[in-house]
């Protein structure tokens, strides 16, 4: 059978297997983790390498300079920098869970970068403390630091994303502590970060509060190593007695105890899991020792490095990375030797189907009744599969079985086979993150592509997320980002293509956003041209776009700014309108301040404040002038600047403030109205009031003043231009029947005559006039007016039908 | 009767959707300020609230309501609410008040809400007058005021010279996002058709808006409006400037209607008291208004003679016959009109004061001269001697504006000459408003030839014959003119642009008509 071979890989502790497959040999070359410090993130993440410069070692053919590199977990480098840090050795270095490095020097300086080995500013301190009297150590855990100095003081960080430091409570004690351990602030009663110091015989539980003395069964004499479980729970601890005891994290019960034989203490101490607690010797085998039974030795002849997970502990050496974790029940009772669980009995009757052996029938009938729990768990087994192959036998198996189930749920293996494939992919030794399935559940798929983009694996991100159906808007507008920034030698045009054709995949993706990057990176055009594309209209705000030249190619800023600026701030955009050649805006700019100067109160009629506004006027003139199409506009300034000239002197004459500001029609009815006939003459030439305009003024003017005899002088002066329906109407207007009907005998149009007599109510004269002009139509209207009037009314009903007779209409 | 307009029978629930939306909202607002405040209101904006909500109801909320304007606000509240418009130049008042305050050593919490939406460059003149940090800032999203049962507005006065002078098309955003709302709670509206340059626009953010926040459509099986017609302005400037002859246009061409109702001098609804002003509600909680506002004003003068007659008939019966019970409750119940009667005997009597003047009569026959597009010349010299006898601007220009709409624009020659006439007259202050109408288009030199004529001919706009008591055709409105939009409306209505893209091409801007909801949209991606 297969599966012998399977199993016999696995470790018994107690009554749990575990097994210790191989991830990756490791891709780096000669590596020697014992001459480095070592950091490795969780979750299968990044690996960092430094020389550790607490140690003496011997420098092969390389710089003298340390060298900081990042490693995938199969050993790809990533990236690398030169460290060239002041502040003394590197203390402490660590990943945070948004995959930060965090480098601690002596004098308390934090320095972190992302995994592309480029410095994330601003560096931080841990104060004033720290600075003198350096870091000897540094507790990290996902999202935070606790440090301790040389004078034995504990100052924190208790969350990266602040990064605002802390001191903690004074131990009191006179030694350095043996060994500290931290409990994370998410599983503390108080939220703040508590810190477990084993100093002398006992532990203290420091936090920013206070200092507080375990008591318990565990703690009895020096202790010379902790560390907590994952869940905050559990704590392991090695004793100065060479025992390794496991306690409860209020040190109530000893859930572990083991005699080690050994009074140094492990150089690492981690948790497997929840399940078993590993010590590591460089000189001794690996240790695994669990609540009961013989514990397990692991030979090994290389440095390692233990990576705790949620689910096991990776094992880093200089040429694999390994996973050694507690083999799945599931996997158990498929695998295990002489196993007869139905999933063992299904598995096999798979492998007699794939052989034509009647034997599968067989199995399958044995199994029956319990062919969905067997299904079930060849499903979660090759969930917790590595090997490809397995995973495929055993969902084949899983499918087999399913066929003759009934009742399944069937979109379990479709569901596990989406789950393997984004695991798979992501394993690959090119992209080396080896989540195993608890972890990817526990980190989640979103994440999961956080960390592929920040690693610039767009196109992965792209179709894990499209393959999961998630948004992938994430992906593409950070890959849109990396690329402007990635892009510097790139034209904008060209670029623009490149973006558009990826940003286009994507609906609804804010185009301003990316426009805000590319203009963080100082390509103004680019995100222009970016933001013209914003499908979101709300967001089509522009970036600061201060450059006349660059707006003024592109309508909508260009109006949205000249329409506040229009508002708020004039000279800005006389400039901008100057900039750009747009004399005329300019002059109309000026022209208008020369009004508002007016409406001042300040500037009052008569005063000398004329004189700004006749140059401001003047100004705006010259402006016009320069372009041919705006000549009417240049007149037009011209004349205003005499007019307000004029109508100056003609208060001074007059000694009457009532001119200035005025139009020249009402400058002239106003001359006539104080009877100055010469200075209304004079502005008439002056303005070359045409004779028409003329005329209605003057004899509204007069009509104003009722000076009936001048009315008629004027009516006699000449033969009126435009005959004499104003001198009609302004009498008519005024109620002077009298004065009208010296007029009205002289207009020389009938329909004229018949209209000016109905308006002073005279039927039979309107009657006669209206005949005289054969307008049938203008006879129903004047019937109209007269409807009150019985007698006019018939008048014009006789008057009309024999105008039908005539057939003229 | 209240001037807030009854929207019981109105097609839609406007009543639930839209206006107790804004009351609820507006009230939030209020609530939310604790204690005695201030409310300070752009007066315009007041006018729209005035439809939304009774001013007595804000003062249950602890408020002193005052008009913003120039002047410093005097209260003894510490609390000043400002609800304005986004529109820039009142960011000035509310900072001199702010200052002013400051000066006098005033401590007061002042809190701005922007009517609909708040805007950069508002808060960014705050900013620059330093009062930025004073205030808390907020948005009261009333993008939609329901005038009557059938007319919502979107209280946009100054679009069209925003899109057309400025090119600041903020207000195309607010009319799409107002468009969406409605949306959400009438359904997403199936059929699109757009003309004109704006209308497009709005068209395009409004498929945009339902991309970036989609309606959803599962709740609703079948959405309220079938069909959207957006038309520009600018595609039919000249029915604005042809004088209203229906009844209601005349009471606003006259005596103007400001949020749905007209104010008058209260002699003319027959109270007599000395110069007292009073407001009268027009919309369509008054029966006879509804029956009447839109017939031919020629019309309603007979129709009310009518009812008065019949009534006087009905009451002397009344007095001389015995009557059954059953009678006298018809009887009573025709005399609750008797006050709407009487009210609109009185509007139209005032009304026929205007009417029958011949200078009304002389206008409106030079209206139908330049609609007809029949004589030039005669427009030409009518309009010159309005501006020579210096009759009020607003009516000048509206009679240019359709002459020069009727001839896209006017030669060279007449235009000079116009324009100095003006500037001669008016004062040159009024360059300003030249360089505004001729930058919008309005009135402007004649570049091409007018297809104004083959617009007339195509939508036949000019009807002769008009039976303006029992009209058959929409030219009644106009004695003889039937509106251009209504005729695009007509004909969208009826077969959509497609049948008529050459007339449509004829308008200005370009046009588009969508078929919308979730099916189409699938094919985009």
């Amino acid at each position: 059978m297969a599966n012998v071979s399977v199993a016999a890989e696995w470790q018994l502790l107690y009554n749990r297997y575990y097994r210790k497959p191989e991830l990756y040999p490791m891709r780096w070359k000669h590596m020697d983790l014992s001459r480095n410090k070592v950091a490795c993130a969780p979750f299968g993440g990044p690996i960092a390498v430094i020389r550790d410069d607490s140690k003496i070692v011997q420098l092969y053919s390389e710089s003298a300079l340390r060298k900081l590199r990042i490693f995938t977990s199969s050993g790809a480098l990533i990236s690398e920098t030169v460290w060239k840090h002041p502040g003394g050795r590197l203390i402490g270095m660590s990943w945070t869970e948004d995959q930060t490095l965090i480098c601690i020097v002596q004098d308390g300086t934090v320095y972190r970068y992302n995994v592309h080995a480029e410095l994330i500013e601003p560096n931080v301190s841990l104060g004033k403390e720290c600075f003198e009297q350096n870091v000897v150590e540094c507790m990290f855990w996902g999202n935070g630091v606790v440090c301790l100095t040389e004078g034995g003081l504990l100052f924190g960080i208790p969350d990266f994303k602040v990064m605002s430091p802390c001191q903690l409570a004074e131990t009191g004690a006179e030694d350095l502590p043996n060994c500290m351990a931290v409990i994370e602030p998410k599983y503390t009663v108080s939220g703040n970060v508590e810190v477990l110091v084993g100093v002398g015989d006992g532990i203290l539980i420091v936090d920013e509060d206070g200092v507080q003395r375990v008591e318990g069964e565990a703690v009895q004499g020096p202790v010379q190593k902790m560390v907590v479980s994952w869940d905050g729970k559990y704590l392991a601890i090695f004793t100065h007695d060479g025992r390794i005891l496991v306690t409860d994290i209020n040190f109530k019960g000893v859930l572990l105890e083991y005699n080690c034989e050994s009074a140094l203490p492990p150089e690492q101490l981690a948790w497997c899991g929840l399940d078993s607690v590993l010590l590591y010797w460089d000189d001794t085998p690996l240790l695994m020792v669990g609540p009961r039974g013989d514990p397990v030795h692991y030979f090994h002849d290389e440095p390692l490095v233990l990576i705790p997970e949620c689910d096991g502990v990776r094992i880093l050496s200089n040429t694999s990375m390994e996973s050694l974790q507690r083999v799945p029940d599931s996997t158990v009772s498929i695998f295990k030797i002489g196993s007869t669980s139905p999933a063992a009995l299904l598995y096999d009757a798979l492998d007699h189907f794939d052989r034509r052996s009647a034997k599968a029938d067989e199995n399958l009938r044995l199994i029956r009744s319990s062919l969905p729990e067997a299904v079930e768990a060849c499903i979660d087994a090759a969930g917790h599969e590595f090997d490809v192959s397995r995973q495929r036998t055993l969902l084949r198996a899983a499918s087999y079985g399913q066929a003759f189930c009934s009742n399944f749920q069937r979109d379990r293996i479709q569901e596990m086979c989406k789950t393997l494939r984004v695991l798979n992919a992501v394993r690959d030794p090119e992209i080396g993150i080896p989540l195993s399935i608890n972890q990817y559940k526990l980190l989640t798929p979103s994440v999961l592509i956080a960390r592929l983009i920040n690693a610039h694996r767009h196109l992965l991100a792209l179709r894990i997320s499209e393959y999961l159906g998630m948004n992938q808007e994430v992906v593409i507008m950070h890959w849109a980002c990396s690329k402007i920034t990635a892009s510097l030698a790139i034209p904008d045009a060209t670029l623009l293509e490149i973006l558009l054709d990826k940003l286009r995949l994507c609906r609804g993706i804010s185009y301003a956003a990316v426009a805000a990057h590319a203009d963080k990176n100082g390509r103004r055009k680019l995100a222009a041209m970016l933001v013209e594309h914003e499908p979101r209209s709300s967001k089509q705000k522009r970036p600061p776009l201060e450059f006349f030249g660059m707006i003024q190619a592109r309508p909508l800023p260009r109006d949205l700014f000249i329409s506040y600026a229009r508002c708020y701030k004039h000279e800005f955009l006389k400039d901008f309108f100057l900039s750009t050649g747009q004399l005329q805006e300019v002059a109309y700019l000026l022209w208008k301040e020369s009004w508002e100067l007016g409406k001042n109160p300040m500037a009052t009629k008569g005063s000398p404040l004329h004189g700004p506004r006749i140059k401001l006027i003047e100004k705006a003139q010259h402006l016009f002038s320069e372009t041919k199409e705006h000549t009417f506009e240049s007149k037009a300034a011209e004349e205003h600047a005499k007019l307000l000239r004029i109508q100056h002197e003609l208060e001074v004459s007059t000694k009457q403030a009532i001119f200035v500001d005025s139009s020249i029609s009402d400058t002239i009815r106003t001359c006539i109205v104080l009877g100055n006939h010469r200075a209304a003459m004079k502005v008439k030439t002056e303005f070359k009031v045409s004779e028409k305009r003329w005329y209605w003024l003057k004899v509204f003017a007069l009509a104003t003043i009722r000076d009936w005899d001048a009315l008629e002088k004027f009516s006699k002066e000449k033969r009126p231009p435009i005959g004499y329906r104003p001198f009609v109407e302004a009498c008519v207007d005024a109620d002077e029947k009298g004065e009208a009907l010296k007029y009205i005998p002289k207009l020389a149009d009938p329909r004229e005559r018949a209209e000016a007599y109905a308006r002073i109510g005279m039927a039979k004269e309107a009657a006669d006039a209206a005949s005289q002009a054969k307008d049938g139509e203008l006879l129903g209207r004047l019937k109209l007016t007269f409807a009150q009037n019985a007698a006019a009314s018939s008048l014009f009903d006789t008057l009309r039908d024999r105008l039908s007779f005539q057939g003229v209409s | 009767m209240a001037q807030i307009p009854n929207l019981d029978n109105s097609p839609l629930n406007l009543k639930s959707l839209s206006r107790e939306q804004s009351q609820r909202d507006l009230v939030k607002i209020l609530k939310d300020i604790r204690g005695k405040k201030c409310l300070v209101i752009e007066p315009k904006l007041g006018g729209s609230l005035s439809l939304i909500i009774q001013t007595s109801l804000l003062k249950e909320y602890g408020i002193e309501l005052r008009h913003l304007s120039a002047e410093p606000v005097q209260t003894d509240c510490t609390k000043v609410v400002y609800l304005v418009p986004s529109q820039r130049d009142l960011m000035k008042f509310i900072s001199s008040h702010v200052h002013n305050d400051i000066s006098k050593g005033l401590q007061r919490e002042y809190y701005i809400y922007f009517v609909p939406r708040r805007e950069i460059q508002c808060e960014k003149i705050l900013e620059e007058e330093n009062v930025h940090h004073l205030m808390t800032i907020g948005e009261y999203p009333l993008y939609v005021v329901p005038l009557d049962e059938d007319v919502l507005s979107f209280e946009l006065d100054l679009a069209y010279k925003e899109c057309q002078v400025d090119g600041d098309t903020g207000s195309l955003w607010q009319i799409a996002k107002a468009i969406h709302k409605l949306e959400s709670s009438f359904g997403v509206i199936p059929n699109l058709r757009a003309k004109g340059k704006a209308s497009v626009l709005v068209a395009d953010i409004l498929n945009r808006m339902q991309t970036e926040e989609p309606v959803s459509s599962s709740d609703m099986a079948v959405p309220e409006i079938n069909t959207l017609i957006l038309i520009d302005r600018e595609v039919d400037m000249v029915t604005p400037m042809c004088s209203q002859l229906t009844y209601e246009g005349l009471v606003d061409e006259f005596l103007r209607i400001n949020n749905g109702s007209v104010e008058l001098d209260s002699s003319v609804m027959g109270v007599q008291q000395e110069g007292k002003k009073m407001k009268v509600p027009l919309n369509s909680s008054d029966k006879l208004f509804k029956e009447i506002r839109d017939l031919n004003f020629e019309v309603v003068v007979q129709v009310l003679r009518q009812k008065a007659t019949s009534m006087k008939q009905d009451y002397t019966e009344m007095t001389t016959t015995n009557q059954t019970v059953s009678e006298l409750k018809d009887f009573v119940k025709k005399l609750n009109s008797l006050p709407e009667m009487t009210r609109h005997i009185n509007l139209a009597q005032h009304l026929s004061k205007f009417t029958s003047k011949p200078s009304f009569l002389a206008k409106l026959d030079m209206e139908h001269t330049i609609v007809e597009a029949s004589s030039y010349d005669i427009c030409f010299e009518y309009i010159e001697e309005m501006i020579q006898k210096q009759e009020p601007l607003i009516n000048v220009l509206r009679i240019l504006i359709l002459f020069s709409v009727t001839n896209s624009g006017l030669p060279k020659k007449h235009f000079d000459y116009l324009r100095r006439e003006l500037l001669h007259s008016y004062g040159f202050e009024h360059m300003a408003t030249l360089n505004n109408l001729e930058k919008a288009g309005l009135f402007k030199k004649q570049e091409s030839k007018s297809n104004w004529l083959t617009v007339k001919r195509a939508l036949q706009l000019v009807v002769e014959d008009t039976d303006t008591a029992n009209p058959n055709d929409i030219a009644y409105v106009f004695s003889g003119y039937a509106p251009l939009s209504i005729r695009l409306v007509q004909h969208a209505v009826r077969s959509g642009w497609r049948p008529m893209e050459e007339i449509l091409k004829l308008l200005p801007g370009p046009h588009t008509e969508t078929k919308r909801g979730s099916l189409c949209e699938q094919s985009i991606i």
